[in-house]
């Protein structure tokens, strides 16, 4: 008996069920979140998000700790939630700056935004996908540490009080969270679509973000032009906003917590709209082919 | 499905006060068609257009049955493109990268795994298929190209310039899966490409684009049968017997050892009596035949 055996099958095709434009933007943002985490890639590329997320929880799993071993007669003091989003800031400068390039130089410089703009993407969907993933990342920095310490607190029974506050708490800390990410995001995805080198881009957002700082401080306290000029410091401004949606002025912070409500969230809500769309003008112009 | 695959009626680009496509009309149909033209013809450009990439200023595109602009992510989910660039991200498994691209393209992650494998297979990369990209070679790397263009089946696969950068044994084993995957899997081909050899290899047609318009559109069948003119070698000298045509009425063009002669009806019979009457040794008299190459340099003209 001889044995049959198939060497080629041919080419086949393919007449089974295809998605739309918006499973590819799906399959787009999921890559990315997995690119800027540095997952399947090298064990260095995993190193800064790593880091990132490490700071970003350890103060709030310590915070849960005392809160569980110390007896509820104790008085400790838990902190308000909007002050943590400053330490936080510090680990969303670094890595927005040294991470979040990988979003969108890398597909400049490795010739993918091609073929993903040869997909049924188009730019607009491109960068939408983009933004949104840029943002989840983010997102398990701002919402994941203060999530997690209001569902331990509540466990503990130290959170707030009665179901609607609860809920209020929940609204600011999704909220807070959604906002400084969204921020961040925008920024650095503006920046990003500046250059396809990531490390200029990780440059331009680090000296971008502390040029703003020093001339909003300067220009307000240094050269006492009105506390409105703190308005242009990049760093304390997602800061103050965090602490307006809490309903809070930052104690300790920059020139900008002399600064009204309105004008705050006018400028933060104007800046994350400014930033998109100098990302999309950008892109518009990007030639693909060729 | 219409023989007519991209039909452009007058269609016209421009990048500020730089006309690149100026009126561009031209059908594209079934087969393997080549898209030549000198480099800044609007090869690129017109590549563009039809994936709907781009704008155009005016005139009328359809490709697939569709306009590009009104319907570009439809149609491009049935499209395969291939860039001209090599830049491939280099720390991602080449099985990765083609099957994430065939889920950009719809198809269901598990579909897109498998076929994946199977493009790389077709295209000679089974057993390198786990390797990361930037390990790979030119070659690979543009097999790799082709078979993320092909791995989500489509029905019109754009080629730009797929023989860049290589090796001439390369370049073959490239030219022959191309007439491949146009003969045996069915795909309609557009394949951009400045190397005339290479289009009279493995294409049915050709577009020409000259000046921001078509040149020349037609079947490479019928390039060779008409003959235009004769051709005459001789071992010598052919100074004295192009003069000789000359006074004659004819058209006589030297090249090297070889005259072209046209412009003369009985062209033939004068060629003889003139080489008798001069003396010369006669290698070789032939009709003339039309090549891609002429009609290359009369459309770009």
């Amino acid at each position: 008996m001889t044995e049959a055996r198939i060497h080629d099958r041919g080419y086949l095709a393919y007449d089974g069920p295809r998605h739309g434009p918006g499973r590819a933007m799906v399959v787009l943002g999921y890559h990315t979140v997995q690119r800027v985490l540095g997952l399947k890639r090298s064990n260095w590329q995993k190193v800064m998000p790593a880091i990132a997320l490490l700071v970003a929880f350890v103060p709030a799993i310590v915070f849960i700790g005392l809160a569980a071993l110390l007896p509820a007669s104790s008085d400790l003091d838990l902190g308000d939630p909007a002050g943590y989003y400053v330490p936080i800031s510090f680990v969303l400068f670094l890595f927005t700056s040294f991470v979040t390039p990988e979003a969108l130089c890398t597909d400049r410089s490795s010739g993918m935004l091609g073929l993903y703009l040869a997909s049924p993407l188009n730019r607009d969907t491109y960068l939408a996908s983009k933004f949104v993933a840029v943002i989840a990342v983010l997102g398990i920095m701002t919402i994941g540490p203060t999530l997690l310490m209001l569902i331990a607190f509540t466990l503990d029974g130290s959170g707030p009080d009665g179901a609607l506050d609860w809920l209020i708490e929940f609204g600011r800390v999704l909220g807070a969270g959604l906002a400084m990410a969204a921020f961040w995001g925008s920024l650095a995805l503006a920046v990003s679509s500046l250059s396809p080198r990531r490390t200029l881009a990780s440059v331009a957002i680090f000296v971008s973000l502390l040029v703003s700082a020093a001339v909003g401080d300067g220009l307000s306290q240094g050269a006492e032009l009105g506390d409105s000029f703190a308005l242009l410091n990049m760093i304390a401004l997602p800061i103050e906003t965090v602490y307006r949606i809490y309903g809070e002025v930052n104690p300790d912070g920059p020139p900008i917590r002399h600064v009204e409500t309105l004008p705050i969230l006018f400028t933060f809500l104007g800046l994350i709209v400014v930033f998109g769309w100098f990302a999309r003008w950008r892109y518009q112009r990007i030639e693909v082919t060729g | 499905m219409s023989d007519i695959v991209i039909s452009a009626r007058g269609v016209q680009k421009s990048y500020g006060s730089n006309h690149v496509l100026q009126g561009l009309d031209c059908d594209v149909g079934r087969g393997i068609t080549g898209l030549l033209g000198p480099n800044g013809a609007g090869k690129s450009t017109f590549m563009g257009l039809v994936l709907g990439l781009r704008p155009r200023q005016g005139g009328e595109l359809n490709v697939l049955g569709v306009d590009p602009e009104q319907s570009g992510p439809e149609l491009r989910a049935k499209l395969g493109y291939a860039p001209e660039h090599h830049d491939l991200p280099g720390d991602v498994q080449a099985a990765d990268l083609v099957r994430h691209i065939a889920q950009l393209h719809g198809l269901p992650r598990r579909a897109a795994t498998e076929r994946a494998s199977d493009a790389l297979w077709q295209v000679g990369l089974g057993e390198e298929r786990f390797r990361p990209v930037g390990t790979m070679s030119t070659g690979q790397r543009q097999r790799v190209k082709m078979a993320q263009a092909l791995a989500h089946d489509p029905d019109l696969l754009l080629l730009d310039e797929p023989t860049d950068g290589l090796d001439p044994v390369q370049r073959d084993d490239m030219l022959a899966l191309i007439r491949r995957v146009g003969r045996e899997f069915g795909i309609d081909i557009l394949l951009s490409s400045h190397l005339l050899e290479e289009v009279e290899r493995v294409c049915d047609s050709v577009v020409i684009l000259a000046n921001g318009a078509v040149g020349h559109s037609g079947a490479l069948d019928g390039l060779g049968s008409a003959a235009t003119g004769l051709k005459v070698e001789l071992d010598s000298d052919p100074q004295p017997l192009a003069a000789a045509l000359a006074a004659q009425g004819a058209e006589a063009v030297i090249d090297g050892h070889i005259i072209t002669v046209t412009g003369h009806d009985a062209a033939a019979d004068l060629i003889r009596d003139l080489v008798a009457d001069l003396g010369l040794g006669l290698r070789r008299l032939e009709p003339r035949r039309t090549t891609l190459e002429d009609v290359f340099i009369e459309a770009s003209r």
